[in-house]
């Protein structure tokens, strides 16, 4: 079903880019760099809901055992830390036309390199045991552990002066985007999550097949 | 709302010398999801030739 997913995904994400890109207006203030808007708030959004989702898996793995839950958290986390690079490089080179410097040692830009060195941690721990079992408990209190860190992240441009703007977008108030510049830029979140999603799917795909290879409904459906 | 913002193809891949920023980050956007891609398609290839080999 992902190429499915994959397929559609990625001609929405590419209508919304050449709408972004190109059709909509400049901004008054910065100008036409504003447009990498349509490229990094879609992965700056994704990098914070895949570890909630990740904490989510924890948790269930945690209280329930589901064993597909740990999986989740494997196959989620790659995929977390490649969002989160993208979201860290294109602030950057947008911050360099935006403030005149491509890294400044403030609340959000560090709040979300702690996300990402996370998400590498994450990786790298899990690869390092031999137990399998034991991976993914300790990896699952790992991730609860972390997840202080998200709230961390979406409050710091209230909580502390910073060079970040505040959000545009929020679900309690109206966006402070023009309608112009706002359709491409959900579109482009919708678009770019769908090939988030079907990425999941695929990394999951070879991470059960790794795991479970020795079961036969895994030799069945190979 | 759909009318083009710039008035030829160079003035938009240029983009009032903003273009070198968006563009490369446009790239890498792009060159890094499908390198990920391509990275779990070959270990999902790998994984099942070895399911079969057993």
């Amino acid at each position: 079903m992902y190429p499915y997913i994959l397929y559609f995904s990625v001609l929405f994400y590419a209508f919304a880019l050449v709408w972004g890109l190109g059709f909509a207006p400049a901004d008054y203030v910065q100008g036409n760099s504003f447009r990498i808007i349509y490229l990094h708030v879609p992965a700056s959004f994704l990098s914070q809901s895949l570890y909630i989702v990740m904490a989510i898996a924890a948790g269930i793995f945690l209280i329930w055992k589901v064993k597909l839950a740990a999986y989740m958290i494997k196959s989620i986390a790659p995929v977390g830390a490649l969002v989160t690079f993208i979201a860290l490089i294109s602030g950057s080179i947008w911050g360099i036309p935006t403030w005149g410097t491509w890294w400044q040692w403030d609340a959000r830009i560090t709040s979300t390199l702690i996300l990402f060195i996370m998400y590498l941690g994450l990786i790298s721990l899990h690869s390092s045991f031999t137990n399998f079992e034991k991976a993914d408990k300790f990896i699952s209190v790992l991730v609860l552990i972390g997840f202080v860190n998200i709230p961390i992240i979406k409050k710091s441009v209230d909580w502390w002066s910073t060079l970040h703007q505040p959000a545009s977008i929020t679900l309690t108030n109206k966006p402070s985007i023009d309608p112009t510049m706002l359709y491409p830029l959900i579109f482009s979140m919708i678009g770019f999550s769908g090939i988030i999603v079907s990425l999941i799917i695929l990394s999951s795909k070879v991470h059960i097949f790794k795991r479970e290879s020795h079961k036969s409904w895994v030799k069945r459906n190979v | 709302m759909f009318n083009f913002a710039f008035d030829n193809l160079n003035s938009f891949f240029y983009m009032d010398g903003h273009g070198i920023y968006v563009w490369s980050v446009f790239f890498i956007v792009i060159i890094s999801t499908s390198l990920m891609f391509i990275f779990y398609k070959n270990e999902l290839r790998k994984i099942r030739k070895k399911i079969i080999d057993e």
